[in-house]
């Protein structure tokens, strides 16, 4: 249970934990004018967002345009393209961008976010935009280090708490992991076809032996997929996404994650082409151990943002089960389901694009308002942030994947793909794909009571402490650009074949075809499990009104209802926060289910009261899940790697004399050797 | 200028140096150290000054008068200053290397194996191109594994610093016999970074002498963490 106050200066810290309603009022008579280098941090990331929409609809409908600048750095030279696989991430990143440069306007206000970090939010969205358009390996690479840099810079933002800086290094760290897989994998790459021009690379992959390919092949998938947050280098998302601010985890969780994906998609598919069977069948694993990894710790997490970043990695997991089962099913002839799984793959990634980012904005507003994340005392955000709470709320159901919801869609037609029947004989699709029904399903459900939890928790019910109940309703822009995201939601969730051009165009230099997915009526596969969401919406809104309307009625030939007396209340009365359920206890049940998996770390601390041995004073109970992957990977790894540490550091002795020695031989050795 | 007078003088000038070299490996006293060291610097300035003589060249008579000023005088006369600070007694144990790690006859080994080895691997370098100064680049190889010896067998952090400048001469000495005349200005700024850098080597020791009552640089050993 953290118990956390990002938004705040550390110097108010301490102040604001005493008294918080002095802090309140204070920011309460705060001008609620955005400053100017909020308007122009936020028009900046804006307008580069909206040259980005156009570049990649420019690049989707067919536009070629390249420029290749030789003279910017010696001997290589930057070289860009614009590609209709490369543009529907342009299109994706530019869009999340404009939306939060209208959003950190207001956001940046009251000084949750300095100039500084509004000043690389630009950068860091240009960056973004310029890795899909990089036409080769040298450039890519820039661009991907680049963009690296500057995230981190921004997660950095409030870099004097101690959870901050952890997150920082773990972030640091694991994205240069990630990096040094893709280097690796890349120049492996460029050196086996003899060129750094992704084109070339693509007309010449046929020379390289198929034992470097599948190097190259793991090594990209390892290092893109750090960066989409799948398993096993996950870790630094769910520290980087909840510690740094909103608008920033907003791009990343809706625009830098989903360049993991291009990346597989880019090289693992498109240019080292159609593989053998166990490349497609280690992107559903990876999918589904990242999808169920991620929703279960989602499931018990009650930091708001530390579950949506969780949420993330799930929804990344299922992205990369809808390409892996792609691939397995093209190599198995049926290549009709597979289009259909790379277009709920891409759509999902869109849809979680709209989504996430709602969810992360409106967790930002809510922080702004009350300075908490933690679920267990937020409460009661639906009478004093109505606004947000409902724009939350259509996040949340995209995020659990039902009816009328932005990713009921994607994930129906990902089981749709998932379910279809192998070809007679062929035991690997027989056993895995029910397995991955089995995962994707459990996934799914876990997500509706993780979205329950989050939405119920912490939006409904009654306020848990002072800040939560005095929260006061987003400015303006913030609301604005909620707003949008809402619509894009809504619009996805309605009409997800207006994708279609996106997607035919998205898919058309890939080996494996993306299917359409039609018009009201989404049927790819000649009826079987269609469905018309837009349909279904327009059923589900009539209902209601219909049920409204009927209780109306009914309640004209009702007796005037009596006026309450509480005898016993049944619990409607003096009903207090305490008695409501909290996020802890509301992930208990799961938390038991899956004991096994998430171990929780459990801490309990008996204050006996003085001079009796059967008076408690206090008790403290503490539960956290830990991470396996981190106690069973990452431990090892860096106690092999402080054992190796030691070793040389007993060359270390202090002693100015010996460190001259070795240098002195080094010199000497290096002159022998050159000679 | 002859030619024969030409190579005798280069050849002397390479001899000195490599002669100061080693006898700085052998005297224990600090003063003297550090008058070798201006010998050495002497030996330094007059291989640019007798090549541009030959050569007629003003620039490079120009590059040796600085490097006799700076290498010959100052740095000489800042580390005379640190000398006479140590103690009162004249023969005291801070003006002498009382205890070095290796034994002199050890150290004066050692110098011949590093000479013998500076000869050895620069033999590509003197086949290349038999000049006069080409002759001379084992020298500066020597001098620099020399200076790194001294700096790595003295405990004092003066006596360090002879080292660290017997290293930077050789470095100097195979820059201008390699190339033949660096331009001024690269020459000018290397020396104000040797001379800085004695600067702070000086305050160095001065600090670690009024810390500790000696300047033993093993008593470092505690800084590492």
């Amino acid at each position: 249970m953290t118990m956390i106050r990002a938004a705040r200066r550390p110097e108010t810290t301490a102040a604001a934990g005493a008294e918080p309603q002095a802090s309140h009022d204070a920011r309460q008579g705060h001008d609620s004018r955005p400053s100017a280098a909020a308007v122009w941090g936020g028009a900046a990331t804006l307008l580069v967002g909206l040259a980005g929409v156009v570049c990649g609809i420019a690049a989707l409908a067919g536009r070629s345009w390249s420029l290749s600048l030789e003279s910017l750095f010696p001997m290589v030279g930057v070289q860009l393209e614009l590609t209709p696989l490369g543009g529907l991430f342009m299109l994706l990143t530019g869009a999340v961008a404009v939306i939060v440069g209208i959003y950190s306007a207001g956001y940046a206000r009251a000084g949750h976010l300095g100039g500084f970090p509004l000043a690389v939010m630009p950068i860091f969205v240009a960056t973004m935009l310029l890795v899909p358009a990089a036409a080769s390996v040298p450039t890519f690479l820039l661009m991907w280090e680049l963009m690296a840099i500057s995230s981190m810079v921004l997660v950095l933002t409030g870099h004097r708490r101690a959870e901050v800086r952890s997150a920082g290094v773990y972030y640091a760290v694991l994205t240069h992991l990630g990096f040094m897989a893709i280097l690796l994998g890349l120049l492996l790459l460029s050196a086996a076809t003899g060129t750094t021009r992704f084109a070339e690379i693509s007309a010449a992959i046929g020379d390289v032996a198929p034992g470097a390919r599948t190097v190259i092949f793991v090594l990209t998938l390892l290092g893109f997929g750090s960066k989409a947050g799948l398993l096993p280098l996950h870790a630094w998302l769910p520290r980087a996404h909840a510690e740094s601010p909103s608008p920033v985890s907003a791009l990343m969780s809706a625009a830098m994650v989903t360049l993991g994906v291009y990346g597989i998609v880019r090289i693992d598919l498109d240019i080292l082409g159609p593989g053998p069977r166990w490349w497609g069948l280690m992107m559903l694993a990876v999918g589904a151990v990242s999808a169920l990894f991620g929703v279960l710790h989602a499931s018990v997490a009650t930091d708001l943002k530390r579950l949506l970043a969780f949420s993330t990695t799930e929804n990344m997991g299922f992205v990369l089960v809808a390409l892996g089962a792609a691939a397995l099913l093209t190599s198995s002839g049926m290549r009709d389901v597979a289009a259909l799984a790379l277009a709920a793959g891409m759509l999902h990634l869109l849809v979680h694009g709209s989504f996430k980012m709602l969810a992360f904005l409106a967790a930002g507003s809510v922080q702004n308002a009350t300075g908490i994340r933690d679920l267990d005392r937020l409460g009661g955000m639906a009478r004093r942030m109505p606004v947000t709470t409902t724009l939350f709320g259509v996040a949340a159901l995209g995020a659990a994947g039902l009816p009328v919801g932005a990713g009921f869609v994607s994930e129906w037609l990902l089981l749709q793909s998932l379910i279809h029947r192998p070809a007679p004989g062929d035991t690997l699709m027989a056993l895995t794909m029910p397995l991955a029904i089995g995962v994707v399903a459990l996934s799914v459900g876990v997500g509706v009571v993780t979205m329950v939890k989050a939405f119920g928790v912490g939006f409904l019910a009654r306020p848990r402490t002072d800040e939560a109940a005095h929260a006061r309703e987003a400015d303006a822009p913030m609301l604005v650009a909620m707003a949008l995201a809402a619509l894009a939601c809504t619009v996805l969730a309605l009409v997800p074949a207006a994708l279609d051009p996106a997607l035919r165009a998205f898919g058309r230099t890939l080996p494996v075809p993306v299917a359409t997915l039609g018009g009201v009526v989404i049927g790819p596969l000649g009826g079987l499990g269609s469905i018309a969401p837009a349909v279904l919406a327009a059923g589900m809104v009539g209902a209601v009104i219909f049920a409204v309307a009927l209780s109306r009625i009914g309640a004209r030939s009702r007796p005037p209802a009596q006026s309450a007396v509480s005898l016993w209340a049944c619990g409607a009365d003096g009903l207090t926060s305490r008695m409501e359920y909290t996020a802890s206890s509301f992930a208990q049940p799961m938390q038991r289910v899956f004991h096994g998996v998430l171990r929780p770390e459990t801490d309990l601390s008996v204050v006996r009261a003085p001079g009796s041995s059967y008076d408690i004073a206090k008790m403290a109970y503490r539960e956290r899940p830990t991470d396996a992957v981190e106690a069973h990977l990452y431990r090892p790894v860096l106690r092999l790697v402080r054992a190796a540490a030691g070793w040389v550091r007993r060359a270390h002795t202090g002693s100015v004399q010996l460190y001259l020695v070795y240098g002195g031989l080094g010199l000497l050795i290096v002159l022998v050797l050159a000679r | 200028m002859n030619q024969d007078l030409y190579t005798a003088a280069m050849n002397t000038a390479a001899g000195t140096l490599l002669l100061s070299a080693v006898l700085v490996v052998w005297r224990r006293e600090l003063r003297a150290m550090v008058m070798l060291l201006a010998c050495q610097g002497v030996a330094l300035a007059a291989l640019p000054v007798v090549d541009g003589i030959a050569h007629a060249s003003a620039e490079v008579i120009g590059v040796g008068v600085a490097i006799l000023a700076l290498r010959g005088a100052i740095l000489p006369a800042v580390l005379l200053r640190l000398v006479a600070r140590r103690g009162p007694a004249r023969r005291g144990p801070a003006r002498r290397e009382s205890a070095p790690v290796v034994g002199t006859s050890l150290s004066l080994l050692i110098t011949a194996l590093l000479t013998v080895t500076a000869f050895a691997i620069t033999r590509p370098i003197v086949l290349l191109q038999a000049t006069v100064g080409s002759m001379a680049v084992p020298v500066s190889f020597a001098l620099i594994l020399i200076g790194i010896q001294v700096m790595a067998t003295r405990r004092r952090a003066l006596s360090q610093t002879v080292g660290f400048l017997m290293v930077d001469n050789g470095i100097t000495s195979a820059a201008f016999l390699l190339t033949s005349g660096v331009p001024l200005v690269v020459e000018l700024g290397a020396s104000l970074d040797v001379l800085f850098v004695t600067l702070v080597l000086g305050l160095l020791a001065r600090q670690v002498q009024a810390h500790f009552g000696d300047s033993d640089v093993g008593r470092l050993r505690e800084l590492r963490d």
